[in-house]
């Protein structure tokens, strides 16, 4: 964003920007959009794991957003408001492709080999030793169902009752897949690492 | 506590939070102690990614785009600015059709002002509609959306209807080329910026029809 811009979308408070974006106030539409992008784009890309597609879902969500505005009364924080819409847009849209939004207690990501436990094997912890450009592509690599419940959780902080909610899942099985999905990230970083370590 | 026991509750421990007999157990083996502490680094680190990354300017493109299309946005007060490129992307007559329009108008109120009574204005300009017409092809028929607005002019002055339903389909051409062509590359700026031009023409030309007092 250009300073001029910046500048004159300090002038707008966001309660100001909605209650012009609900008169037709282009201004008022870019200066939420600005405020909210990362965000939502941030959250469709960590659960797609595609650029192209986040950016087909943050079109989504918040040309949605902008035709539901007049609608609005302010009873949620605005940002709330198009978070859970953002994520309703790309739960459908995993839906429509068949990828499982619910991993399920005995499907195939449940059955996943879990990294067993190694017996007197010396191992250092993670943390030192992963960036965070590894932990972004251990999420990537995460099965669609796992990443789902780790982004709505660990990332955006959705508590177990509402991923529940949003994917139609009990809270039980939101908390074990979540546990599934963090053991996953353990294993694929420590490979990551290990192949590094390798690598000449 | 064995480490099997104390993994088969770990999904259930809140996050840093463990009771005596946890604690003991992490005091002693060093595989669930290293295993804690590296969920601990995932949680923690996650958290972090949450506003990471900034998508690509097409997208507020696209959506601009699509909440003029949908009327959402209303155009500026002001007449529309035309760009430098409007000029490579359309023929002139696009832009010298809503000029003639404004033309007529002033043609049609200065006869009126000149004759009295009931007799109906002439227009003086029949000369700059046609030097100005755009080239000979098939008319189209008018959008539904335009024909309510067409009508009411066409009532009180059909030759001012005439000549807006003319800048109006000559811009609705307009609108739809640049529409293709937006299609064709989503990530063209310029077409996506005529595009937006297309729109505040076609405002133009409304604000112009609503505006104008009619004979």
């Amino acid at each position: 964003m250009t300073t001029a811009r910046k500048t004159k979308h300090a002038e707008f408070s966001e309660a100001d920007a909605i209650e012009q974006a609900k008169q037709g106030n282009s201004e008022a539409f870019e200066l939420l959009y600005d405020l909210h992008k990362r965000r939502v784009y941030s959250l469709c890309l960590r659960m797609t794991a595609n650029t192209a597609e986040a950016e087909d879902l943050t079109q989504e969500a918040f040309l949605q957003l902008f035709r539901k505005i007049g609608t609005f009364r302010g009873e949620s924080a605005f940002s709330t408001w198009l978070h859970r819409m953002a994520v309703n847009v790309v739960l459908m849209r995993l839906r429509k492709k068949g990828l499982p939004v619910v991993p399920l207690e005995d499907g195939a990501e449940s059955d996943e080999e879990l990294p067993k436990k190694e017996l007197g094997a010396q191992d250092t912890t993670l943390a030192g030793s992963v960036d965070r450009l590894e932990l972004q592509r251990a999420v990537e690599a995460l099965p669609p169902g796992y990443r789902t419940i780790f982004v709505l959780h660990d990332v955006e902080g959705y508590e177990h009752n509402e991923i529940a909610g949003l994917v139609g899942c009990s809270i039980g099985n939101s908390k074990s897949q979540l546990h599934k999905a963090r053991m996953k990230l353990r294993e694929l970083l420590k490979t990551s690492r290990a192949e590094k370590a390798v690598k000449p | 506590m064995t480490c099997e026991q104390f993994r088969q509750i770990l999904p259930e421990m809140p996050e840093g939070v463990c009771d005596a007999e946890q604690d003991a157990h992490l005091k002693s083996c060093s595989e669930c102690s290293s295993l804690v502490s590296d969920l601990g680094f995932i949680i923690r680190e996650s958290r972090l990614l949450q506003m990471d990354e900034e998508p690509s300017p097409r997208v507020w493109n696209s959506i601009e785009i699509a909440l003029r299309q949908e009327g959402l946005i209303r155009p500026a007060g002001s007449p529309a600015h035309v760009s430098t490129g409007f000029w490579h992307w359309r023929p002139a007559w696009a832009l010298i059709s809503a000029t003639a329009v404004v033309v007529l108008a002033l043609g049609v109120a200065f006869n009126q002002h000149k004759r009295a009574g009931h007799e109906i204005a002439t227009i003086q300009t029949p000369a700059v509609l046609s030097a100005v017409a755009p080239p000979a092809k098939a008319r189209r028929a008018v959008a539904p959306e335009d024909r309510q607005m067409l009508d009411a002019i066409s009532s009180r002055s059909p030759v001012m209807a005439a000549a807006y339903e003319a800048s109006l389909q000559d811009v609705n051409d307009y609108i739809r080329d640049a529409e293709e062509s937006v299609q064709r590359d989503p990530n063209d700026e310029d077409a996506q910026q005529y595009l937006m031009d297309a729109y505040q023409q076609r405002a133009v030309v409304y604000q112009m029809a609503l505006d104008r007092p009619l004979p």
